[in-house]
């Protein structure tokens, strides 16, 4: 392999390497099982559903879900929230979120507020990601409905305290919906431990599955209404879409390609440990982090090293156009970063680098320190011409 | 003349689920596109011995599955199958 073309710092984005069965399995599923799933009931039909159900299982399995029955499907998170914040929120209701949230959040939510549908209030966040929980407490109204956390911010990597925040919504019956874009498969999840609602996932990060693929867990006795309706294969002969769960919120053929793919992924990540991964990302992070702070001219954002984060640091270059660094990074010494605002225009206010951004740097589970020490150099060699 | 009973599930999901906790035990079934004689609906049913229906109804069910309906098909040669629903 190209030493170069490893030097991927943009897990936080869509993981890249995948494990090689999560490239084979899409192909295979393709040639050899590929019957619609819950059409037809021949044997190619029954493999698909199988792959389906086996999926189902163990992404179950992965965030102790207590049934697979409650896995939904979705093209990825920023799908799986549509069809959790669409799916439960009525006119009138009142919405808590978090200043880390992503635009997946901010948008839907902006749009339903646009409308005149719903009403919003934004929970601020210290510069370390860590929302104001005295202003949560104070945010809570009688129409609250829901609350959304970012579970780790892709912006800075702080990991949001899901106990304390859950167990001050349940105080006022209020449903919490975790967006665990930049958690599933990096940090062990326990929705039951938790009491987590409902939660959305994407296959191609952390779940190191194809785009495409995600899902949401939604808990026994919360029920959504469908966001998209039509075949399912069941009940042909009704005009109603199925209500029984998981087809109640799936519509159409299924992508079972890339489900091939992210059951690998996820087998994967069981057979290494998911507290291993989370173990070593937490540690290169420390490393990258220690590392960074030498460099002249450079701020840090979020958790330091250390502290517990998820794979990501963003900084900047006193002065410096952080596009302008991501670009010398990548043309000069082949480091693929991601740089600009990243979806997340509050989780920027906060840190104080709206409008400019910050370039960000996410390691993953492949990432090696010898490459963290390849970056440092490039980085040494762009700030000392920077400051020189 | 042979009989043999079906069971019929709401969604694909819980067909599929009745095959993974059946596996595990010693049951003879078999996973079988709905019998035109039974349904109009597309999708795949439960193939069983009559006689051990209620004990994989009673498993079935003890795991919170949904089950649609209960059926038992009298067939002879090509005739078109005596189909009668049971209630159970």
């Amino acid at each position: 392999m190209n030493e170069a073309l490893n030097l991927y710092f943009d897990n936080a984005a869509t993981s890249w390497p995948k494990p090689e069965a999560v490239y084979d399995a899409p192909g295979r599923q393709m040639r050899q099982a590929a019957g619609n799933p819950g059409r037809s009931g021949h044997t190619r039909t029954l493999e698909a559903d199988r792959l389906l159900y086996k999926a189902r299982e163990t992404l179950a399995a992965l965030i102790n879900a207590p049934d697979p029955g409650r896995i939904v499907f979705a093209l990825n998170a920023t799908d799986a929230l549509n069809i959790a914040i669409k799916g439960l929120l009525e006119t009138g209701d009142h919405v808590l979120f978090t200043a880390m949230e992503h635009n997946s959040v901010l948008r839907p939510l902006g749009r339903l507020r646009q409308d005149g549908l719903i009403s919003t209030t934004m929970i601020p966040c210290a510069k370390t990601g860590q929302p104001d929980l005295d202003y949560l407490e104070s945010a809570y109204r009688e129409n609250t409905r829901l609350l959304i956390v970012n579970h780790a911010s892709n912006v800075t990597g702080s990991i949001a305290p899901l106990d304390r925040l859950i167990a001050s919504a349940h105080g006022r019956k209020v449903i919490v919906l975790v967006d665990a874009a930049q958690t599933a498969g990096a940090i062990p999840i326990d929705v039951q431990g938790l009491n987590i609602d409902m939660l959305a996932f994407t296959g191609h990060k952390g779940l190191l599955g194809p785009t495409g693929t995600g899902g949401l867990y939604v808990r026994k006795g919360l029920d959504l209404k469908p966001l998209r309706e039509g075949g399912t294969g069941s009940q042909s002969e009704s005009d109603i879409h199925p209500l029984s769960m998981p087809e109640r919120l799936e519509a159409g053929t299924l992508n079972s390609a890339g489900l091939a793919g992210l059951l690998e992924g996820v087998n994967y990540i069981q057979a290494r440990g998911i507290e291993s991964i989370q173990q070593e990302e937490q540690e290169l992070r420390s490393y990258l982090w220690e590392r960074l702070v030498e460099l002249p001219g450079i701020s840090l954002y979020g958790p330091h090293g250390g502290e517990a984060a998820v794979s990501v640091v963003s900084f900047t270059v006193g002065g410096a156009d952080c596009g302008e660094i991501g670009h010398v990074l990548e043309s000069a010494y082949g480091i693929l970063t991601r740089t600009g605002l990243h979806c997340a225009p509050h989780a920027h206010q906060t840190i104080g680098t709206l409008p400019e951004g910050t370039v960000r740097l996410s390691p993953g589970p492949f990432t090696r320190k010898v490459d963290v020490d390849h970056l440092i150099n490039a980085l040494q060699e762009i700030t000392g011409l920077m400051s020189g | 003349m042979s009989s043999s009973c079906y069971i019929t599930f709401p969604t694909t999901f819980f067909a599929i689920r009745a095959e993974s906790l059946l596996k595990k035990t010693g049951l003879t079934f078999k996973m079988v596109p709905v019998p035109r004689s039974i349904s109009s609906s597309c999708g795949t049913a439960l193939q069983c011995p009559c006689e051990d229906l209620a004990e994989i109804k009673a498993l079935l069910e003890e795991n919170s599955l949904e089950l649609e309906s209960f059926y038992r098909l009298e067939e002879e040669g090509i005739k078109k199958p005596l189909v009668t629903e049971l209630e159970l």
